[in-house]
């Protein structure tokens, strides 16, 4: 059995320890929001937060997570309550096919949590590990900045949901 | 010259009329409102099927509930290139309702979403816009009628006091929703002439609107075939063999079966399936199975390091050199006005076979219940899937019921159904509902490829520094062939027996790979440009890698080849390299037009920072004309592209920040193929196999990039795949301004 912390809530898994952190996620705890790429830690659409690490799951045995806190897509921001990078995402229509932006907005979400100002270089730094096939970069970066420039004006703004129901999500992915 | 209409893939261009009314049906449906239908072709004879709809499996493309509920059933599917929110929108415009409160589906397969250029359900060729804005208009225009109409009657008003506005009737002071006359409407004869709304009277199209599916895409719950989950649905991994096209001798899986979680291993027609609980178990297992294969001849004996002349690129060559060519276009005295010329250019130009990698790898569902087959599927043919399901499950073709979700990516891939043939094959032979998905490794290595070209241009130009003959020959594979077999084993009638279908593919094989000249192979490389004389040639020759349909077509090689070419003669002339192009494109005044926008937006003529120079291409594709100018930098053999300025007329832009994002997406998807973009066989095998060797472009070598929109009022044509062929040469173009250096191969390499 491994405990770990996703998106706020202990979870109690049994799993093979050398199982990928990805898969545990979406065939065992039913999330879909994190996706598969390349298996190889290459392209960034499994990327979850850990314990705020913005991390390639695909690679990422279970074990190595024991104990540790998991934020996935469904953890940082839900339909009716959106973060601040949700939000800007969807302002400045980023997604196209949408597949890789789960990863996208993981990565962004751990770079304005330790950036709230990032230069365009930092945004290039924080960013690179995470492909887009169809070239959301542009849109990408202005969301981003959007976002920042909300969350310094608004301390309020929503960086993080921390109430997470599994049944709930479970549910909602069906 | 003429604009060539987009050839499609049959060849059976319809120029149909798109403002045709027949066709529009009222499809009666007691008690659920308002259900129309349109059959996007023009077969109007055709019944429509289904007349009692269910909402279980609706057929008609917009549904208007009684409780108010506005369903719209996407005809074209959502990969990314903007389907979901353009179609909508146009929906929206004539019915007079916010885009954001129409419920969006995704439709299954049916006969009413027949594409009407492809003559069958088919999301390609940047057509969808292009094809549906006046038919969902007209059709959304009328359905807005009938409800006024059954208010008029309803309230005992004259229709002219009956007003709407987002999807309310406002009637005598009053405000009441579309719903409450859905069922009145229902039982009125469907109008066929109600008016358009004016552009200037607009007040969805041409907005800036955000995307229809940006918060379930920003919110990781829309749903793409890999999501699909449901009890008792097992998943699947396939070992097929290293080179494609092989089949299996015999297997050993003694080791595989014992593997944790493991449930069944069963063979199939170009592999062994392992059947698990979990997809990382039934990968796992994988590696463990011990197969013997048959390997296809033609293709394990190439290799694309080769230097002999049947093999690798010489193969290409000695093709190119050969006179077995095929004409495929001639104008004026074709190759013999060459004789009248005082000068000559000539060149030769190469790009390779190309995977599209796609975010989501490949996957489909199946569960086979008796003789029917549900399939889950992201997928730009639904049709050709169910058809080529009902091959390998053996059901009757009218038995598939195809689930559609969004795409992970498509540019061409999804067009083709070879995954879910196998997935289809994997539930027929194990009996389990079961998710094949494929790894990346998969995914890179059993693509429908980019077909590599190699084409020779000899360009004669006249004493006034004029072009006066454009010949080109172009030798490569041919994608009909691979095509067509898909096609006919899927649109030939259930009676035929597999083996005469089986027949009928290879005849068409054979056609194509020694007579007929699939447009795609030149499409792009001689049109453009003013002269009077061309000849466009063709040699097929195919080391037999299997070749699908990669974002932008012919038009991803020719664009390079074709505005490279250009550049080679002006340079040779000394002529300033875009005042050359408008010299040659009087008879194209829309792709002059942003040519001409272009070099004032990037400053052309202005001077750049030190070491920065400008590359400039053009190219007409999918009815859209759009030049780019890269300003690029050379230092130590580094490559910099510090900004790609792009221009597009693609008629009217239905959502502007969707045209902006898809020459955004088209450019950087160009990129990717120009700078890295190659793969390479070695005795048939496919050598690339993940993103570390076949890379594709990252946030921070992504050149700023700006867009500029020319505004028009003539409907909207191509946007999905005309941003990506000209960029490839605007780049290459720029280093050899930068450098001096032509390179004519692709992917671009500094280092000789």
């Amino acid at each position: 059995m491994i405990n770990f912390e996703l998106n706020g809530q202990p979870v109690q898994v049994a799993a093979d320890s050398d199982t990928p952190l990805l898969w545990v996620i979406r065939d065992h705890l039913k999330l879909k929001g994190s996706k598969f790429g390349c298996g190889m830690g290459l392209c960034g659409a499994c990327s979850m937060l850990v314990d705020g690490e913005s991390t390639r799951t695909c690679i990422l045995p279970i074990a190595a997570v024991q104990g540790r806190s998991i934020t996935t897509i469904e953890g940082i921001g839900n339909k009716n309550l959106l973060s601040t990078l949700q939000a800007a995402w969807i302002d400045a229509s980023v997604p196209q096919c949408g597949y890789c932006q789960s990863g996208q907005l993981i990565s962004a979400t751990a770079l304005l949590s330790k950036n709230s100002n990032p230069s365009d270089s930092d945004i290039d730094a924080g960013m690179s590990g995470n492909i887009c096939r169809c070239g959301t970069y542009p849109n990408i970066k202005k969301a981003i900045k959007q976002a920042a420039k909300n969350m310094r004006q608004d301390n309020n703004s929503t960086q993080a949901v921390a109430y997470f129901d599994p049944v709930a999500a479970r549910e909602e992915v069906q | 010259m003429a604009t060539p209409t987009p050839q499609n893939i049959i060849d059976k261009a319809t120029g149909i009329s798109t403002t045709r009314r027949g066709f529009i049906k009222n499809l009666s449906m007691a008690g659920a409102g308002l259900v129309v239908g349109l059959p996007l072709t023009a077969c109007a004879s055709n019944p429509l099927p289904n007349n009692n709809l269910s909402a279980l499996q609706p057929n008609a493309v917009l549904q208007i509930t009684s409780d108010n509920q506005i369903n719209f059933y996407l005809p074209r599917s959502e990969m990314g290139q903007g389907t979901y929110t353009g179609l909508t929108t146009i929906v929206a415009e004539e019915l007079d309702v916010d885009p954001a409160r129409i419920h969006v589906l995704h439709a299954g397969k049916h006969e009413d979403y027949i594409n009407p250029e492809f003559q069958f359900q088919a999301t390609g060729g940047s057509n969808s816009l292009r094809i549906h804005f006046l038919p969902l208009r007209h059709l959304a225009a009328n359905a807005r009628q009938v409800i006024r109409q059954a208010a008029a009657q309803q309230l005992n008003l004259s229709l002219a006091d009956i007003q709407t506005d987002n999807g309310n009737i406002i009637a005598n002071g009053k405000i009441m929703p579309y719903g409450d006359f859905a069922d009145h409407a229902n039982s009125l004869p469907f109008p066929e002439d109600a008016p358009l709304t004016d552009k200037e009277q607009f007040k969805y199209i041409g907005k800036n609107t955000h995307t229809l599916d940006g918060l379930q895409k920003s919110t990781g719950t829309a749903q793409f075939g890999i999501d699909i989950d449901f009890e008792g649905l097992h998943r699947a991994a396939l070992k097929r063999c290293p080179v494609i096209g092989g089949t299996v001798k015999s297997f050993d899986d003694s080791e595989a079966k014992t593997m944790p979680g493991v449930k069944l291993i069963v063979e199939i027609y170009n592999g062994v399936a392992v059947i698990a609980e979990h997809y990382y178990q039934a990968k796992n297992a994988l590696p463990k199975l011990k197969i013997q294969w048959n390997l296809p001849d033609t293709l394990s004996a190439f290799s694309s390091d080769s230097t002999a002349t049947d093999n690798g690129k010489g193969l290409f060559k000695t093709a190119l050199d050969s006179d077995q060519a095929t004409n495929a276009f001639e104008q004026g005295d074709g190759i013999e006005a060459l004789q009248n010329a005082d000068t000559i250019v000539s060149a030769e130009y190469w790009a390779p076979y190309l995977a599209h990698s796609t975010m989501e790898p490949m996957n489909c569902t199946a569960r086979l219940t008796g003789d029917t087959l549900e399939l889950w599927v992201g997928t730009q043919t639904p049709q050709l899937a169910a058809y080529a399901a009902a091959y390998y499950a053996d059901v009757p073709k009218d038995n598939v019921i195809v689930h559609s979700t969004f795409l992970g990516g498509g540019f061409g891939r999804r067009s083709e159904s070879d995954f879910v043939a196998e997935a289809a094959a994997i539930a027929k032979a194990s009996g389990l509902p079961i998710q094949l998905c494929w790894s990346r490794e998969d995914d890179m290595q059993n693509d429908r490829y980019r077909p590599a070209s190699m084409a020779k241009f000899t360009i004669g130009i006249n004493k006034q520094g004029v072009i006066d003959s454009w010949i080109v020959k172009r030798a490569g594979p041919q994608l009909m062939p691979y095509v067509i077999d898909n096609l006919v084993d899927g649109l030939m009638p259930s009676i035929l027996p597999n083996p005469m279908v089986d027949w009928l593919s290879k005849t068409g094989y054979g056609l194509y790979g020694s007579l007929l000249v699939d447009h795609s192979s030149v499409e792009g490389l001689y049109e453009d440009y003013d002269v009077p004389h061309k000849s466009s040639d063709h040699v097929s020759v195919d080391p037999g890698l299997p070749l699908g349909a990669w974002r932008s077509v012919g038009h991803s090689f020719s664009g390079f080849f074709k505005e490279s070419m250009i550049d080679e003669v002006a340079a040779q002339l000394n002529q300033d390299a875009v005042a050359f192009r408008l010299k040659h494109l009087n008879n194209n005044p829309k792709l002059a037009n942003v040519l001409r926008v272009a070099a004032d937006k990037a400053g052309w003529h202005k001077p750049l920072p030190a070491g920065h120079y400008h590359g400039v291409a053009v190219h007409e594709s999918f009815s859209s004309f759009v030049s780019q100018i890269a300003e690029v930098s050379v230092n130590n053999n580094q490559l910099i592209i510090h900004r790609v300025t792009c221009v597009i007329d693609c008629g009217l832009a239905v959502n502007p920040g969707i045209v902006e994002a898809q020459m955004e997406s088209g450019i950087i998807y160009g990129l990717s193929a120009a700078l890295s973009g190659e793969i390479t066989l070695k005795n048939g095998q496919v050598q690339q196999s993940n993103f570390h060797d076949y890379p594709a472009l990252r946030m921070h070598e992504t050149p700023a990039i700006d867009v500029v929109i020319i505004d028009s009022d003539e409907a909207p044509t191509g946007v999905g795949e005309p941003g990506l062929p000209p960029i490839a040469a605007a780049v290459a173009n720029g280093i050899f301004a930068a450098t001096g250096k032509r390179l004519r191969s692709l992917p671009l390499k500094l280092e000789a």
